[in-house]
């Protein structure tokens, strides 16, 4: 029989309720999508069980213990509003496209997740994010998502990530020289498919169907 | 006629690199027929699901299986004999130190159920893996191997004679464990190769590589399928050869886990496109420390993280390894 000495160092998370979700931070990760036509931000948020009140006191307004449409929808305008962007140095409003809010079971569990999709319609060559919503309590993820034709600069950050900011610019939606080398060596492989190589391999001359093919 | 002769054998090579041998495809697949009529009728069903079948494929997580629950069947609702054929088919499926990492990281699961004095006992342990298989084993049609709970999600596609990991989810906590007087660390050279990497990179080049900000969790984890960020960091191309060997050892962590054969197709891929892949870190460099660290090349996005979840972020580490070309298959199953 197995004897599992578990040292010390197991002792941190002995408690079930501590297993891989959040405990002590509300986790607010931004995803940029840069576009010919605008900005789209993807925020996740999610609150450890130990800051969950503060977040809770922030959604439920009227304090019943429930978190109603207008409730979630005030909410989701108060992220917008404290989620600064400005393309070339000007505010760019952030409107709400999409919100998806999880139980408060799912919560209290420290499993569930806010998600926000916010658009801006402006377009430009410079960036800057800045996160101001919940700042004590919160740890931040903020980063530009790849495109087709996208070219960012430096991506320059505060330590914690609440900050962003970058160039960018479109050029021609190119594929990289790898998926162009890719789809070439499909292309190829599908001519090869193709073409009747089976015939190849019969012996000339002898009334093959390579003889009467050419 | 020379010309298309030598067409065909390039592709030839092309392919070859990125098969496995017929024979190695034929054992996985007569090891997952054997899983398979080992099960009743009633253990099949839930087992197996369709191809295509989009809510299954993307239905893995980080978080153990009585918060976020899995499909197919429990490894503690098999048989001894049900659950030998189950690990016979994942060891045919992975290389021997992917096995291996596998059952560490299973193993450290049992040892946090039994650290906690039983308090975790309905939470966490070996039991409470499970396994499932999208479409009908076979050498030539597609097909995918799904097995995982807390803290491991495996995802194998089998696409003829490729095998494919992507995406897939390893961590550990605890980091560390014994057992019977054994040091047990499940993604320890994850750490120590990477630190050694780091460690290894002058002082311009380290400049580059370490980001000057926090990186608090994945950013990629489960959920996060078909994205991809600006990279970030130091490129394999600014690297010496001596890096980039170790840079490319340590990506053989995570493309290693699949069986030898596949593996070595993907190594060569990676090995390829080493010059455009980046290597970013963030936090400090001393071993023992907690640092995140992000691999990411035309191909590949891996990323370790130390998660400040309930103690110290070295015991609880989080990984994720993907490539955005090929997530489950999909580039070889369009083949």
């Amino acid at each position: 029989m197995k004897r599992v000495a578990a040292g010390a160092l197991l002792a941190m998370s002995l408690a079930p309720g501590a297993a891989g979700h959040r405990l002590d931070e509300y986790l607010q990760a931004t995803l940029i999508a840069v576009s010919r036509g605008g900005v789209e931000l993807e925020i996740r948020l999610t609150p450890g069980v130990a800051v969950l009140p503060v977040v809770m006191a922030a959604i439920d307004r009227d304090r019943d213990g429930r978190i109603s449409v207008e409730e979630e929808r005030d909410y989701a305008g108060r992220v917008a509003r404290e989620v600064e962007l400005r393309v070339d140095g000007k505010p760019a409003a952030l409107s709400l496209i999409e919100s998806q809010f999880p139980s408060l079971e799912e919560m209290r569990e420290g499993l569930g997740t806010i998600r926000l999709k916010l658009r801006a319609e402006r377009t430009g060559r410079e960036l800057r994010l800045e996160n101001r919503h919940l700042p004590q309590i919160s740890a931040y993820l903020v980063n530009c998502l790849s495109a087709d034709g996208l070219a960012v600069g430096r991506q320059e950050r505060d330590q914690a990530q609440r900050s962003i900011r970058f160039e960018y610019s479109f050029g021609k939606s190119e594929a990289p020289f790898w998926l162009a080398a890719l789809g070439m060596l499909v292309v190829a492989r599908i001519a090869a498919c193709s073409y009747p190589w089976k015939l190849r391999t019969l012996p000339y001359g002898r009334g093959s169907d390579w003889s009467r093919a050419r | 006629m020379k010309k298309i002769s030598f067409l065909a054998s390039v592709l030839a090579c092309g392919l070859a690199q990125a098969q496995i041998p017929a024979s190695v495809a034929s054992t996985i697949v007569a090891k997952a027929n054997g899983f398979l009529s080992s099960l009743d009728e009633g253990q099949r069903s839930k087992v197996l699901f369709d191809f295509n079948d989009a809510a299954q494929r993307v239905k893995w997580s980080n978080l153990p299986t009585t918060m976020v629950a899995r499909s197919g069947v429990k490894m503690g609702d098999l048989t001894e004999a049900q659950r030998k054929a189950a690990m016979d088919l994942l060891a045919a499926m992975l290389s021997k130190r992917g096995y291996e990492k596998t059952l560490a990281i299973m193993g450290g699961d049992e040892a946090l159920k039994t650290a906690g004095g039983g308090r975790g006992a309905t939470m966490f342990g070996r039991d409470l893996y499970y396994i499932s298989i999208m479409g009908k084993p076979s050498v030539s049609d597609p097909w995918m191997l799904q097995f995982g709970g807390h803290h491991l999600a495996l995802n194998i596609t089998m696409a003829g004679r490729e095998g494919i990991l992507t995406p897939s989810h390893t961590a550990a906590q605890p980091a560390k464990y014994t057992v019977e007087g054994k040091t047990v660390r499940p993604l320890g050279a994850e750490n120590d190769k990477a630190f050694a990497l780091i460690n290894a990179l002058d002082e311009a080049q380290r400049k580059q590589a370490i980001l000057n900000y926090k990186v608090a969790d994945l950013v990629l984890g489960p959920g996060q399928d078909g994205k991809t960020i600006q990279p970030e960091g130091i490129k394999g191309g600014a690297m010496n050869a001596n890096q980039q060997a170790m840079l490319l050892d340590l990506a053989g962590e995570w493309a290693g886990i699949i069986n030898e054969q596949a593996a070595a197709s993907r190594m060569a891929e990676l090995k390829r496109n080493l010059a455009e892949t980046w290597f970013a870190w963030s936090g400090p460099t001393t071993n023992g420390t907690p640092a995140y660290y992000r691999i990411q090349g035309p191909t590949v996005v891996i990323e370790y993280a130390p998660q400040p979840l309930g103690g110290d972020p070295t015991m609880h580490i989080h990984t994720m390894y993907r490539d955005p070309t090929n997530d489950y298959g999909k580039k070889s199953v369009s083949r």
